[in-house]
């Protein structure tokens, strides 16, 4: 069994490896977009050039979450289950974009990932020790779920942004998740010892009064 | 004060703008006071980049209490010239109204509700007792590469303050030097402000339009005045990559110097940046997200600066993942790698909307 450590280093090495595959094919959509002068096709081609390259997305973005899904479980699961709980995702998915389309494979993905997340998160902010976090201290840990929990959020957005009501409050769901994650996140000690300091301040106002109660 | 010739001859011969549009917002003052202030700015960042490049061949630092006074100075300069580019926004506000004779403003109205009828966002109707104005942005037009460099020479002052190193400190106000250097020569915001805004709204000004005419430049002016000068998300989207791309721009730096050697007080500074400049550059896309469907419908994703944004936000990801590893010795020049990726991407994505046709174009 692989350790710990050199698992979540594979991990965040798949994740660069996804990362930089969705940013070529972005640089690709770039130059494609000039070379067939896609801004002047009529509305119809333009829509059907969006959802081939939607479609050509698709499957790094399913890696994505898929990489997501596993992160996640990571903190709640030993590493035994997690290649188990990976393939069982990646099957699920694969079977389902087969039989109805990537978009509800897509989907499939977002639903466990948000669901997982959402756990994640609840568990975090109860400060519950079984969490296994790269990240060490509370708020580092309630700030990287947070964040992941953003990233999922905006996914699903997208799937929403033809329904204006449920895109705009998904949309600031998902902005207020992935500010305040990354705030928590990357500046976890300040907030820490801002609100011990803030404790330990109250404890000693406290401490001040009853001695002056005493004299 | 004595002005050199040329800027005499531009500030009395702007291009297409009658003289009495010029005289009401008071544009040549502007002028007059905005020349030497940038004037005075590249006088002095040239002497700091000079003293930037003594200290990078230097063992020892060389008169880096000078350097930190001229730093404070180009900063309180910056500063002087923003509330300078303020003024000149409040003037527009004040006395730029878009007003229509009385009798087209019924008229008016019945066409604006007409249009709005089925519109998602739809333009607020014409009052004729408080005629729409103009609330521009601080960072349009030139005035933006002025609001990102000065937000360099504010991280560039804030990063003073840490540990680094001379050679450190030198190379940042080598990068302040030509930043400034490029304002003063391409991107002058004072000498002829806002060249498009004065372009779009001259003939608006101009004598003797007829009523219908300027109904017709109304409907052509107003969705742009809403969509976009006086749009909320303007006030947010932009400064925020801005502030990010200053950001990016020292966390560039911090890598240079991490692939020159093992230096964790500067690594330390670098990904402080990067963790900063990450927070603002997602906050700012998300925020563009909801202005860009208000703004140009539902058929701007796949367009050309939304790629290269997204593909600069995954190589940031990329980087802040990397960088949790950078005690391996492989992961250290491999995060220094892709800070230095960063950087490219960011000038990259600046440079598309040259490059590439789309919504974000400035072709």
């Amino acid at each position: 069994m692989a350790k710990k450590g050199s698992y979540d280093f594979y991990l965040i090495l798949a994740t660069t490896v996804v990362l930089a595959a969705i940013s070529l094919i972005c640089v690709a959509a770039m130059f494609q977009f000039k070379a067939a002068g896609i801004h002047l096709l009529p509305p119809e081609a333009k829509v059907a050039w969006q959802e081939q390259m939607n479609s050509l997305v698709a499957p790094f973005l399913i890696a994505l979450l898929v990489l997501l899904g596993i992160c996640v479980p990571k903190r709640l699961l030993p590493t035994a289950w997690l290649n188990r709980f990976a393939a069982l995702l990646l099957v699920a998915a694969g079977l389902s974009s087969w039989w109805f389309g990537v978009k509800i494979g897509l989907l499939l993905i977002l639903c466990v990932s948000l669901g997982l997340q959402l756990a994640v998160l609840i568990l975090a902010l109860l400060g519950s020790q079984r969490l296994n976090f790269t990240k060490k201290g509370y708020w580092g840990r309630v700030g990287s779920s947070l964040v992941h929990l953003g990233l999922v959020l905006f996914v699903l957005d997208l799937f929403f942004y033809r329904l204006p009501g449920l895109h705009l409050l998904l949309f600031w769901v998902t902005t207020a998740a992935t500010t305040s994650g990354m705030i928590c996140c990357f500046y976890a000690e300040g907030i820490a010892r801002r609100l011990n300091g803030g404790a330990e301040g109250r404890r000693l106002k406290t401490e001040g009064r009853r001695l002056k109660a005493e004299d | 004060m004595a002005f050199p010739p040329l800027f005499l001859i531009m500030r009395e011969n702007l291009p297409g703008m009658p003289r009495p549009m010029t005289t009401i917002i008071d544009l040549h003052l502007f002028q007059a006071a905005g020349y030497p202030l940038l004037l005075a700015l590249l006088v002095l960042s040239t002497l700091l980049g000079i003293s930037g490049v003594v200290n990078l061949c230097r063992r020892e630092p060389w008169r880096e209490k000078e350097s930190r006074l001229g730093l404070i100075l180009v900063n309180i300069l910056f500063g002087a010239g923003f509330l300078l580019i303020g003024w000149l926004h409040w003037r527009i506000n004040r006395e730029l109204p878009l007003t229509l004779p009385d009798q087209l403003a019924a008229w008016l109205n019945n066409q604006l509700a007409a249009s709005n009828q089925g519109a998602a966002y739809g333009l607020p109707l014409y009052d004729p007792a408080q005629p729409p104005r103009y609330i521009i942005p601080l960072w349009i037009e030139n005035e933006k590469y002025y609001f990102w460099f000065m937000s360099f020479a504010l991280l560039a002052l804030l990063a003073w303050r840490r540990p680094s190193s001379h050679r450190f400190r030198g190379s940042m106000l080598v990068l302040l030097a030509v930043q400034v250097t490029l304002l003063f020569t391409l991107a002058d915001p004072f000498t002829a402000p806002l060249p498009r805004f004065f372009a779009e709204i001259t003939p608006w000004f101009a004598p003797g339009v007829e009523p219908m005419a300027k109904v017709g430049m109304f409907m052509k002016l107003y969705p742009r005045m809403t969509f976009y000068y006086n749009a909320h998300y303007m006030w947010l989207h932009p400064p925020l990559l801005f502030f990010s791309y200053a950001c990016i721009t020292l966390t560039f730096l911090a890598s240079l110097f991490m692939l020159s050697g093992h230096r964790p007080e500067i690594e330390s500074l670098g990904y402080d940046a990067a963790k900063f400049g990450y927070l603002l550059l997602t906050l700012g896309m998300l925020l563009g997200y909801p202005w860009a469907l208000q703004a140009w419908g539902p058929n701007w994703w796949w367009d050309p600066k939304i790629c290269s944004s997204i593909m600069m936000w995954a190589i940031y990801s990329t980087y802040l993942h990397t960088r949790l590893y950078a005690n391996k010795v492989s992961m250290w020049y491999f995060s220094s790698a892709l800070g230095i990726l960063c950087f490219a991407a960011m000038i990259f994505t600046f440079l598309a909307s040259f490059l590439f046709p789309g919504e974000h174009t400035f072709q």
